[in-house]
């Protein structure tokens, strides 16, 4: 049984039919990658998970419990954290209040002091910054703090969107060698969407393909990199 | 870096927030002073009219008093509309009514206090303390009701409508709180019994260079009362888990969800906070006037929106700012229009509405508010 489950999941914005029977499971340890063109619906499948957007019909089974139409806070809860587009810092709260903030449902202090002295290890940058306001962070900074953040509570999946969007390649290069290690260090399940679809099938186990709102291909990540379709599409090749 | 050392509390909590209080005081009384004095000189014959600035010298210290109990009241009012702002983006037009419940509660309280003979013999610090707790937690939970009942269930529908159940929860309650004290009463002209109590009526002379001010004992409880709340307020909203939640909640609602925050607990204890904050300050208001009624939270309310726009919609530090401001503003036309007979004291109201006209046309946003993005 997979750890994440996702059945037939259709959800709209108001008329708008932005998911049309999304089916994919994520197991226990794996990076799996969702990627597809822009308006594809890989944002709305990271929000109907995390219960930010309501699915009409479908269902969600997290660790086998069915969290379809759950609240985001309960979902979080249970161990789901979501990474949002765009990362959404908190842009006044100081460096280390975002931080504390993803540890919100943590209620031992010694827990979130450890945790906390873990995340500066895997982001020095943010140490540096703790007083900071959020908002004043560089592009690639409020990315790590927006990881950083979701690990807080030590969740058992963590939902990634475009992560390295607006980053500089080399700082894309940072950022996925951090979703490995997060992966085989803390062992965390990933679900990782991207638009840069060839860094996310080279961390990734496997991959879904998704396309107006529906998944038009599903395979290990090697296969789908050398899938001539994917690459034509989404690697850019002729 | 997570435990801070004492000194850096002291600052954070105690020493800046005092600090800013008496920096708005005293910058505001020094605008005044400096705009009254000038006034005195400048307008009626013969000019310049030394005796009129001498005259008004000598109220000055009265004016500033004065100026800062108004301010004080006010900026606690203005607290529960910045707040809630913050987190909901949305005017709750019924506020002012949480403040006449809370000047309402006040009386019933000192009343149980004058029955029982505890007027006199229990400590008024005590008794102040009761009056005002019980005020600010009745007005804290009925805000809390408020918003379960009139405001969540129309969350997410245009804005205008959450506005206008706001109106007619204010008149619900207005009138309420009139058939209820009409019923019970037979009266809703509603006396303190803190009439010839001399820990609250006494005057108390105050030498101020060669003029001496009578300060009125509870014009000292407003202002003692006032610091003490807002000081505790400052520690929650900045020092606690809850109020940096609230700071989350209204930076970003949805984001914070995702922290795994329950949104609609933390809007319901910025109305809490909010609503104990005017019910405290109906009750402070109501001791130091003497007489409240049903309809005593509306201009009260509506000086202290003006306030919370002056300041700053959405910002706790602009709610003090604007407070003490329109306060001390309030206080000195009060002062210097009485030399103006064409004017006179009853039109000091006109400018306060005139402030914020000004404010609207010049600085939406207030004096420390960040650009507004969206217009109410
Ligand atoms: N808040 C919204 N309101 C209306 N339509 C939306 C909203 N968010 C996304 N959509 C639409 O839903 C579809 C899927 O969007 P999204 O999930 O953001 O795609 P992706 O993340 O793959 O770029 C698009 O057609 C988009 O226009
Ligand atoms: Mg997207």
């Amino acid at each position: 049984m997979a750890l994440l489950e996702i059945s037939d999941l259709h959800t709209y914005y108001g008329q708008i039919h932005a998911l049309k029977g999304i089916t994919l499971t994520v197991g226990e340890g794996e990076i799996v990658t969702l990627v597809g063109a822009n308006g594809a619906g890989k944002s709305t499948t990271l929000r109907t998970v995390s219960g930010i957007a309501r699915p009409r019909t479908g269902s969600i089974r997290f660790a086998g419990r069915d969290i379809t139409g759950m609240k985001p806070h309960d979902i979080a809860a249970l161990g789901i954290s979501h990474v949002p587009e765009g990362r959404r810092i908190f842009p006044l709260l100081t460096v280390q209040e975002n931080i504390e903030i993803g540890a919100w449902n943590v209620a031992d202090r010694k827990q979130i002091g450890k945790r906390m002295q873990e995340m500066f290890a895997l982001f020095p940058r943010l140490r540096e910054r703790v007083q900071q306001k959020g908002g004043t962070l560089s592009g690639g900074e409020q990315q790590m703090l927006a990881i950083a953040r979701a690990l807080m509570c030590d969740p058992k999946v963590l939902l990634l969107d475009e992560p390295s969007m607006g980053l500089a390649p080399v700082l894309v290069e940072g950022i996925f060698d951090i979703i490995t290690r997060i992966n085989q260090e803390q062992k965390t399940t990933i679900l990782l969407v991207e638009q840069n679809a060839l860094m996310a099938l080279e961390v990734a186990s496997r991959g879904y393909v998704l396309q107006s709102g529906k998944i038009v291909l599903a395979d290990t990540a090697h296969a789908l990199m050398h899938n001539e379709e994917v690459r034509r599409v989404y690697l850019g090749e002729n | 870096m997570e435990a801070r050392s004492p000194a850096d509390w002291m600052y954070r909590f105690l020493l800046f927030p005092l600090g800013q209080m008496l920096a708005f005081i005293a910058g505001s009384a020094f605008i005044l002073t400096l705009l009254a004095y000038g006034i005195a000189l400048l307008f009626p014959e013969p000019r310049p009219n030394i005796v009129l600035a001498d005259q008004i010298g000598r109220q000055l210290p009265g004016m500033v008093i004065s100026g800062i109990t108004t301010g004080f009241v006010y900026a606690m009012i203005a607290l529960g509309y910045t707040m809630v702002y913050g987190v909901l983006k949305f005017i709750n037009f019924a506020h002012s009514e949480l403040f006449m419940v809370g000047s309402v509660v006040g009386f019933e309280v000192f009343l149980v206090f004058s029955a029982q003979a505890m007027l006199l013999t229990w400590h008024p610090v005590l008794l102040v303390a009761i009056a005002v707790l019980s005020a600010g937690l009745v007005s804290g939970l009925l805000a809390v009701t408020m918003e379960r009942v009139a405001y969540r269930p129309l969350r997410g529908a245009p804005r205008l409508v959450p506005l206008i159940s706001a109106i007619g929860v204010s008149f619900f309650m207005v009138d309420f709180v009139r058939a209820l004290m009409a019923i019970t009463r037979n009266d809703f002209n509603l006396t303190y019994p803190l009439n010839g109590v001399d820990w609250a009526r006494a005057p108390i002379p105050l030498l101020i260079g060669t003029t001496t001010v009578n300060l009125r004992p509870t014009q000292i409880i407003i202002i003692v009362g006032a610091v003490l709340m807002l000081l505790f307020l400052n520690y929650f909203v900045n020092g606690t888990k809850l109020g940096r939640g609230i700071r989350a909640v209204s930076q970003d609602m949805t984001t914070a969800g995702l922290m795994g925050i329950n949104v609609n607990r933390i809007i319901a204890l910025t109305f809490f906070v909010g609503g104990a904050f005017g019910g405290a300050a109906g009750a402070l208001f109501g001791m130091n006037v003497g007489t409240v009624t049903p309809f005593v939270g509306f201009f009260p309310g509506l000086k202290a929106f003006i306030a919370a726009v002056l300041g700053g919609i959405g910002s706790v530090t602009g709610a003090l700012l604007g407070g003490l401001t329109l306060g001390m503003i309030e206080s000195f036309l009060n002062g210097v229009l009485v030399y103006f007979p064409v004017f006179g004291q009853r039109y000091t109201d006109i400018f306060a509405f005139a402030v914020l006209i000004l404010i609207l046309i010049f600085r939406p946003s207030g004096i420390l508010g960040e650009k507004v993005d969206e217009k109410v």
